[in-house]
C-alpha cells in the first residue's frame, strides 16, 4: 500500500508524468490484440470464400449432431452440416454487413455533422432534434422495427444499421468542428483567401478525424452484435443463411448439444472484442 | 422528446409495416371480410386521421387495443411491468454493486494483475451478445449440471404465484412468509439477470476504474495522503464520492440499456416481461402493442435520467447552488 501511495504521490508531480510508462504499455496491448483478432477474423472469413473443410451449405457431410472432433473441429448441426466450414463461410456476412454499415454511418453522419456544425442555423437545430429523437430509442428496438419495416436482406440490414449509427458520428463532427471553427488556424485559412468549404473541408475536417475513426471503432463492435441480435430474432439476414446470429437463432432448439450455439456466438464476441479493443487502442492514443 | 419517439414509432410502424389483417382472418376470408376487419381496427381511415386519433387517445391514457392479445395494451403492459421492473432491478443491483466494487478495487492495483483480469473481463462484458451468453448460461447450469431451472420464466410450473402485494415476487413471497417460492423465484431469477447484469457491469466497472484512478491521481488525495489519512478512508469517502458523478452517469445509461437488453434476454429466458411482449409484437405487426413498449420504454429513460439529475445535487452541492 505505501508503495501505490508513493507512486501516486509522484505522479501526482506534473514534471514526472512523462516518464511513466505504463499507459504506453497497455495502448499497445489492446492495439496489438485489436489488429491482430481483426485481422485473423478478416482473413479467415475471406479465405473461406476459397476454401473450407467441406461446403458449408451441404447437409449431411457428417452424422447429425456430431460432438466436435478432429474430422468436425465444431461439430455438426441437425442436418450433418460442418459447423466450422459455416462459422468460417459466416464470417464475410457479419463482419461485411458491419463494416459496410460502419463505414455508410461514418460518412453520412460525418458530412451532415461538419456540415450542420459549419453553417449552424435552423437546419442545424431541426438536425440536432431529430438525431436526439432517434438516440433516445432503444437502439437494438428501433433496428428491429425498421428491419421488420423495411424487410431483411443485406442491404436492408445494412441501412437499418446505417440509421442507427450515423447520430452518433453526426454529433461528434459537429462537435469537433464547433470547436475548431474559431481557431486561430480556421481564420488564417480564410484570411488566405480560401473558401467557406475549403476551409471547411480541407483544414477543419482532417483535424476532427482522430475521434470520429475512435469512435467508429467501437460503434463497430456494437453493431456486430446488433446486426447478430437481429439474425438471432430472425428478421435480419434471410433465416438459415450463413450469418452467426441464425446460425445460433438455428441451434437454439438443442442447447444440449452445446457446440452448435456455442462456436458462433464465440465468432461475434471474438468480432465485437476486436473492434472494441481498437477503439479503446484508439482512444488511448488520442489522450496522449 | 416522447412526442418524438411516439409519433417515429408510429409512422414507422404504421407506413411500412405489413397489414395485420392476414394475421387476424383466416386465409380463405373474402375481401370484404377483411375489408371489415381492417376498418375495425382503424387501418380503412387516412394516416393523419389514424395519427391524431392515436394522439388523442394517448392523452387519455389509452394505448389502443394489441392486434396480437385482443388486450387494451395499457393492461397487458401493466401486468408485464412488474416482471421487467424485478428482472431489471436485479440486474442492475448486482451490476453496479460489483461493478463500483470491482472497478474501484482495480484503481486501487492499477498495473497488478486484478486490474488486468478486470479489464479483460470489461471487454469481454462490453462486447458480449446477450442472447448467446443467456443460452449457453442455459446450456451449462442448466442442461449439464443441473444446478439452476430451465428457461420457463419466473416460476415454475406447480409453485403457487404469492399474493400480489408489490409484484415483485421475491418481495411479495417474503412478506407472506412462503419461501418455497421465494426460493424458486430466485433460482429463475439468477441466470436471466447475470445475462442482463453482465451488461450492466461492464460498463460501469469501466467508468468506476477510470474515474478513480483520475481521483487517486489528484491534488486533494495527495493532501490526504500527506496529512496522514489511511489509505482506506482516502479511498473510500473522499476519491470513490468524486468518482460517483460519472458511475451515476453510466448507471443511468446502463438503465436505458437495460429495457432494450430486456427485450433480447426476455426473449432467451421466456421471461413474461414487457421485452418480451415487445418482441413478440414485432413479430406479429402488432403496432399497438409496440408503441405502447415504446412509450413506456420512452417514459422509463425520462424518469431514470430524472431520478440521475437528483442524484447529482445530492452528491455533489455545487450543482444544487446552480
Amino acid at each position: 500500500m505505501t508503495s501505490t501511495a508513493t507512486n501516486a504521490v509522484q505522479r501526482g508531480r506534473g514534471g514526472i508524468r512523462p516518464l511513466n510508462i505504463k499507459p504506453r504499455r497497455t495502448m499497445n496491448w489492446t492495439l496489438w490484440a485489436g489488429l491482430g483478432l481483426s485481422g485473423l477474423l478478416v482473413t479467415v472469413s475471406i479465405a473461406a470464400q476459397f476454401w473450407t473443410p467441406y461446403t458449408p451449405t451441404k447437409p449431411g457431410v457428417g452424422d447429425p449432431l456430431m460432438a466436435p472432433s478432429a474430422a468436425h473441429l465444431f461439430g455438426t448441426d441437425k442436418v450433418g452440416s460442418d459447423i466450422f466450414s459455416k462459422v468460417m463461410a459466416a464470417g464475410l456476412t457479419d463482419i461485411g454487413i458491419t463494416l459496410i454499415g460502419v463505414a455508410l454511418a461514418f460518412v453520412i453522419g460525418t458530412l451532415i455533422g461538419s456540415l450542420t456544425g459549419f453553417f449552424g442555423g435552423a437546419v442545424d437545430a431541426i438536425v440536432m432534434r431529430g438525431t436526439e429523437i432517434i438516440q433516445s430509442f432503444p437502439a437494438l428496438l428501433l433496428g428491429m422495427l425498421l428491419v421488420s419495416a423495411v424487410g431483411g436482406g443485406l442491404i436492408n440490414v445494412v441501412v437499418v444499421v446505417a440509421i442507427l449509427g450515423f447520430p452518433g458520428y453526426l454529433r461528434l463532427a459537429r462537435a469537433e468542428i464547433l470547436s475548431k471553427k474559431s481557431m486561430e488556424y480556421a481564420d488564417a485559412a480564410v484570411l488566405m483567401g480560401n473558401g467557406r468549404l475549403s476551409v471547411l473541408f480541407k483544414h477543419l475536417l482532417p483535424n476532427s478525424l482522430k475521434p470520429l475513426v475512435s469512435f467508429s471503432a467501437i460503434n463497430a463492435s456494437w453493431v456486430a452484435i446488433i446486426v447478430s441480435s437481429l439474425g438471432f430474432i430472425g428478421i435480419g439476414i434471410e433465416p438459415g443463411s450463413a450469418e452467426w446470429g441464425s446460425m445460433i437463432a438455428a441451434g437454439r432448439d438443442q442447447i444440449s448439444n452445446w457446440w452448435v450455439t456455442f462456436f458462433p456466438g464465440v465468432a461475434i464476441l471474438l468480432l465485437a472484442m476486436a473492434f472494441y479493443l481498437l477503439g479503446d487502442a484508439f482512444a488511448d492514443r488520442e489522450v496522449q | 422528446m416522447i412526442w418524438g419517439v411516439v409519433t417515429l414509432t408510429f409512422f414507422v410502424s404504421r407506413v411500412v409495416a405489413p397489414d395485420p389483417t392476414g394475421l387476424l382472418v383466416p386465409p380463405q376470408a373474402t375481401d370484404a371480410i377483411k375489408q371489415a376487419v381492417r376498418h375495425s381496427l382503424g387501418l380503412s381511415d387516412p394516416l393523419p386521421v389514424q395519427y391524431f386519433r392515436f394522439l388523442g387517445s394517448l392523452l387519455h391514457g389509452d394505448l389502443g387495443t394489441s392486434f396480437a392479445t385482443g388486450m387494451p395494451v395499457n393492461a397487458d403492459l401493466l401486468t408485464r411491468l412488474p416482471a421487467t421492473l424485478e428482472l431489471g432491478l436485479v440486474s442492475l443491483l448486482w451490476g453496479v454493486l460489483f461493478g463500483v466494487i470491482f472497478g474501484v478495487i482495480a484503481a486501487l492495483r492499477r498495473g497488478k494483475i486484478v486490474d488486468h483480469i478486470l479489464r479483460i473481463m470489461i471487454v469481454g462484458g462490453m462486447a458480449m451478445p446477450q442472447f448467446w451468453l443467456g443460452l449457453t448460461l442455459i446450456g451449462i447450469f442448466f442442461l449439464n449440471l443441473g444446478w439452476l431451472p430451465g428457461p420457463i420464466g419466473r416460476l415454475p410450473i406447480g409453485v403457487n404465484t404469492p399474493t400480489p402485494i408489490t409484484h415483485f415476487y421475491l418481495i411479495d413471497s417474503l412478506l407472506t412468509g412462503d419461501f418455497t417460492t421465494f426460493s424458486a423465484a430466485v433460482s429463475q431469477l439468477i441466470l436471466p439477470s447475470l445475462t442482463l447484469g453482465l451488461g450492466i457491469f461492464a460498463p460501469i466497472a469501466r467508468v468506476a476504474r477510470t474515474a478513480m484512478v483520475d481521483a487517486l491521481d489528484s491534488d486533494y488525495v495527495r493532501t490526504a495522503r500527506a496529512v496522514g489519512l489511511s489509505p482506506t478512508r482516502i479511498a473510500l469517502s473522499w476519491s470513490l464520492k468524486n468518482a460517483m458523478l460519472p458511475i451515476i452517469t453510466m448507471t443511468a445509461n446502463a438503465v436505458a440499456f437495460a429495457f432494450s437488453g430486456a427485450v433480447l434476454v426476455e426473449g432467451v429466458f421466456a421471461w413474461p416481461g414487457i421485452g418480451q411482449y415487445a418482441l413478440n409484437a414485432i413479430q406479429q405487426s402488432d403496432f399497438p402493442g409496440l408503441q405502447g413498449f415504446v412509450l413506456y420504454v420512452a417514459i422509463m429513460y425520462v424518469l431514470t435520467y430524472l431520478a440521475a439529475d437528483i442524484l447529482y445535487a445530492y452528491i455533489d452541492p455545487r450543482i444544487k447552488k446552480s
